[in-house]
């Protein structure tokens, strides 16, 4: 599954990667926190969507990511 | 939606406070709740406040603290007559749309200023609500296990002047008004709380399409 910030959109094009509290290989539970990323408003703990492993981390700590960008892949 | 109303309360004791209405909303222990509070004079700044954006020797002479918090934003000021609302709404049982909620949190606000008799609204170019050019209300938000906890501040009888000694949301062409400015009198702030109470928990209970 691939993991987007659709869910900020319209507070903001874009938000910023604060903390990632995963590493690709880890495994995930639903609604685990997977990272923090900030916007204009909102500090937002992003939770995981799906239990499963984190396959792909595509954008770094510090990155700016548009909400519409894939960020990281979870494989249930 | 559950109202409490904490008085004047220290930033930090407030922080405390919401981080267990926070903990209790997120375990389901609680339905949405808003609380309401005054904060004795503070500076506080957001996760992305910049540096230079207030004026440290001001509000060092002045004696007024400054605070670094987690939620969004950047710096604002808070002084008592200011209503500061911190919202613990599960966006699960809502929509998962921090966007959405930052919406209704300002049609809300507008619309019990505008109860209240001061012709507030949002502004589709920037976040906050507005009175004309004026900015009356500031938002800075944070959302754990889709839970949102932080909130709105509005000026409606706190002295404005602090302001003026900041770029207020890190904006340096913000001019910032408040309902006593607008009015040219003082709100009674029970009665604002409870025009807000009901304002906001129809924004929230209504359906988010």
């Amino acid at each position: 599954m691939d993991l987007k910030l659709s869910e900020l959109a319209g507070t903001a094009s874009e938000a910023v990667i604060t903390v990632w509290h995963v590493k690709e290989g880890d495994r995930v539970e639903r609604d685990q926190d997977i990272l923090e990323v900030v916007t204009d408003k909102a500090t937002f703990d992003v939770p995981a969507p799906v239990s499963g492993v984190v396959t792909g981390i595509f954008k770094k700590e510090g990155e700016t990511v548009r909400v519409d960008e894939v960020i990281a892949r979870i494989e249930p | 939606m559950e109202a409490v109303d904490a008085g004047i309360l220290g930033y930090t004791e407030a922080l405390g406070l919401q981080e267990d209405l926070l903990g209790r909303r997120i375990k389901d222990e609680i339905g949405d709740t808003l609380l309401f509070v005054e904060h004795p004079a503070v500076v506080t700044l957001g996760r992305v406040s910049e540096e230079g954006a207030y004026d440290v020797e001001h509000f060092e002479r002045t004696g007024v603290p400054v605070v670094k918090t987690g939620r969004g934003g950047k710096n604002t000021y808070h002084a008592p007559g200011q209503l500061v609302v911190y919202p613990f709404v599960d966006l699960k049982k809502k929509k998962k749309d921090i966007s959405r909620y930052i919406d209704v949190l300002e049609v809300s606000c507008a619309g019990a200023l505008n109860k209240l008799g001061v012709p507030a609204a949002g502004n589709l170019k920037r976040r906050g609500v507005w009175v004309g050019e004026e900015k009356i209300a500031f938002i800075g938000i944070a959302v754990k296990k889709w839970v949102t906890y932080h909130g709105i501040s509005v000026n409606i009888n706190n002295d404005i002047e602090a302001f003026s000694f900041m770029d207020p949301c890190g904006e340096s062409d913000i001019r910032v008004t408040s309902a006593r400015e607008v009015l040219g009198r003082e709100l009674d702030m029970i009665e604002v709380k409870k025009v807000f109470s009901s304002e906001l928990t129809r924004g929230m209970e209504e359906e988010w399409t």
